[in-house]
């Protein structure tokens, strides 16, 4: 009722209040007539002040004032003799003096009474529009997964908000009141005092935290300390946020022991290269001599003994002499496929173009006395190994010289062509031999072959040769041909 | 032993000395090598100690090097000539099985003079062979101090 009367007292317009004045008025005026008429004396007056009274309670103070002049002109009219006068005799001034004094002084404690109490009742309801933000607050607080406990200066916790309780397991009412390092076992990471003197200076902290919850599992958070401080800037309390990341340390953890476990594979690796290495230093150096003295010897034979032997014995020789310069071949074929795997690729532009004269020049001597119809497209420039690309393009045009050798009309032909926005693809088309499609998973094996010796002579090494050094710049490589039709292949590499 | 030679070989492998020898026999040079089997008697012979203490005080005009050598290995012989000042104008060819690039680069960065992979094929080995003892012993002019016939 008070808050309505206040809110009354306020939105009334002004006419209202004097109404308001005037109907209390009348109302004692009414009763003190009544009582009046049937005989009771020395009523009107109180029946006026209660008026007055109400009058300041309700309307205000200027309406009081109305209700004091109308009371006591009427006071004088119908109740001081002669009745039914304005006239004042002096003997009545006194009383008169008196009741305006008395009706002033309540009107006026009742005005002050009243605003006393609007003034109360407007604190109460400004706090208590405080207190329900304060409360949205609180639950929103409550509401957020992050992990949120206030302390104090002296660790105590004095809030802990669900979030907390998700995490460290402990509700709120058995948190609250406890020194928090102690009740969550926090292991820092730096002694407190340095930790404390940083928030002090800085009024933050972050850190992790190892923390043992409320069923004994251990946790580490990421925690991040912020310093309230009050309205004279000393520091009350403490308010931190903190995440679990006890996963993420896990997997951090997995992650080191797997790259500790890679650089063990890796210097194996490097171990089993340097093996490698030596082997292959050794075939190149122990294998061939032997081979070497064969070959020496059996021409020195050849020669000494060329008048004693006859046509088989002339052929035995000749087959020694091949076998071992073939096997001298494959050595160093091997030898070359397997420093391909080893040399490092060393990238820069490559002008195919370029490469591709200058591989054909070295070439000229094998294609002497052939009849071949070259179509050599101009080549673009590439992103590669000069040096291995050189050993693509040897391989595969020596290769298109060979198998076009029984062609009457040999026919070779180099292009290119843009496969995608990142790469280019060079083709070498031939009219030769060709091969069948069904075997063309063995083209790029190492010492696969589709042609016999005799036919095609070779170590069956290149093509593999070819695919390490394609792979290792990223590319492709790959081939279309049918027997007797001629032979395509085709190989990626980056742009430039 | 003839201690008189143009020619200093440093070959452990004697099936290529052999073989070599009958390349160099067909131009009369020959007799002309002195053959030593590893790192040690080459220097040996080259410092003139141990067993060529009495050689005549002349270098040879050519040295032909295997690098896979008992005891000091080619690599380190060449690295003692060319590091002293009184052997290091002789010519040193290294005359290796070995085809690895790494031999080749190590072998240049420590001045040698020609670098020579002995081929399988016994016609190529004697040209080269033949090739590199004209060129040598007979065509190249050696440098002073170097025997001379």
């Amino acid at each position: 009722m008070p808050l309505l009367n206040f809110d009354l007292q306020r939105a009334r317009p002004t006419l209202f209040r004097y109404g308001l004045a005037a109907i209390f008025y009348l109302f004692a005026l009414g009763l003190a007539l009544l009582t009046q008429h049937y005989g009771f004396r020395d009523v009107a007056l109180p029946l006026f002040l209660f008026a007055v009274a109400l009058t300041a309670w309700y309307a205000g103070p200027a309406p009081a004032i109305l209700a004091v002049a109308l009371s006591i002109t009427s006071f004088d009219y119908f109740f001081t003799e002669p009745l039914h006068s304005f006239y004042v005799s002096r003997s009545e001034i006194p009383y008169l003096i008196v009741f305006v004094s008395f009706a002033s002084l309540v009107a006026w404690f009742s005005a002050v009474r009243r605003r006393v109490e609007a003034q109360l009742l407007q604190a109460r309801d400004e706090l208590e529009i405080e207190v329900a933000e304060r409360t949205q607050q609180a639950n929103l607080l409550n509401l957020t997964h992050d992990t949120i406990l206030v302390r104090d200066m002296d660790f105590f916790i004095i809030y802990w908000n669900r979030g907390a309780q998700e995490l460290y397991g402990w509700t709120a009412q058995e948190a609250n009141g406890k020194r928090s390092d102690e009740l969550l076992g926090t292991v820092f990471p730096a002694p407190i005092e340095d930790i404390r003197a940083e928030l002090l200076r800085t009024g933050r902290w972050e850190g992790e935290l190892k923390r043992t919850k409320a069923d004994g599992t251990d946790v580490v958070v990421a925690s991040r300390w912020t310093l309230r401080l009050d309205e004279q800037q000393q520091a009350v309390a403490i308010m931190e946020t903190s995440n679990d990341i006890t996963e993420r340390k896990h997997r951090e953890e997995q992650i080191r022991t797997l790259n500790q476990e890679l650089a063990g594979r890796s210097t194996e690796l490097e171990a089993t290269n340097k093996e490698l290495e030596a082997f292959a230093y050794s075939v190149s150096h122990d294998l061939r001599a032997p081979l070497r003295h064969m070959v020496g010897y059996a021409e020195l034979l050849q020669k000494k003994a060329s008048s004693v032997l006859d046509e088989k014995s002339h052929r035995y020789m000749a087959m020694i002499l091949e076998s071992a310069k073939r096997m001298g071949n494959l050595i160093d074929d091997l030898l070359a496929f397997s420093r391909i795997g080893r040399a490092e690729a060393q990238m820069t532009l490559v002008n195919l173009d370029q490469l591709i004269n200058e591989v054909l020049g070295e070439l000229r001597q094998e294609t002497a006395g052939r009849d071949i119809l070259w179509r050599i497209d101009t080549l673009p420039v590439c992103r590669g190994d000069r040096s291995m690309l050189r050993i693509v393009l040897v391989n595969l045009l020596s290769n298109a010289i060979k198998f076009t050798r029984r062609q009457p009309e040999a026919k070779i032909e180099v292009g290119c062509a843009d496969a995608n926005k990142d790469e280019i693809v060079v083709f070498f088309r031939d009219n030769g031999a060709g091969f069948d499609m069904k075997y063309v998973k063995k083209l790029f094996g190492v010492f696969q072959r589709l042609h016999q010796t005799d036919a095609f002579e070779g170590t069956g090494i290149g093509l593999a040769t070819v695919q390490r050094i394609i792979h290792r710049h990223g590319g492709k490589v790959w081939a279309e041909g049918a027997v007797d039709q001629g032979a395509t292949f085709y190989f990626s590499v980056p742009k430039f | 032993m003839d201690m008189l030679g143009r020619i200093l070989m440093v070959e452990d492998d004697a099936k290529d000395v052999e073989l070599t020898l009958t390349a160099l026999e067909e131009y009369n040079l020959a007799n002309e090598v002195v053959v030593t089997h590893d790192g040690e008697e080459a220097l040996d012979y080259l410092y003139s100690r141990g067993k060529f203490k009495t050689r005549p005080s002349d270098n040879p005009a050519v040295i032909l090097l295997d690098l896979k050598l008992p005891k000091v290995d080619g690599l380190e012989v060449l690295q003692q000539i060319k590091s002293d000042e009184k052997l290091k104008i002789i010519p040193v060819v290294v005359l290796t099985s070995s085809r690895e690039e790494k031999d080749m680069v190590a072998s240049y960065k420590l001045g040698v003079n020609a670098y020579v992979v002995k081929p399988v094929d016994f016609h190529e080995f004697v040209n080269a062979i033949r090739e590199l003892g004209i060129f040598w012993a007979i065509i190249n002019q050696a440098p002073p101090g170097s025997v001379r016939k």
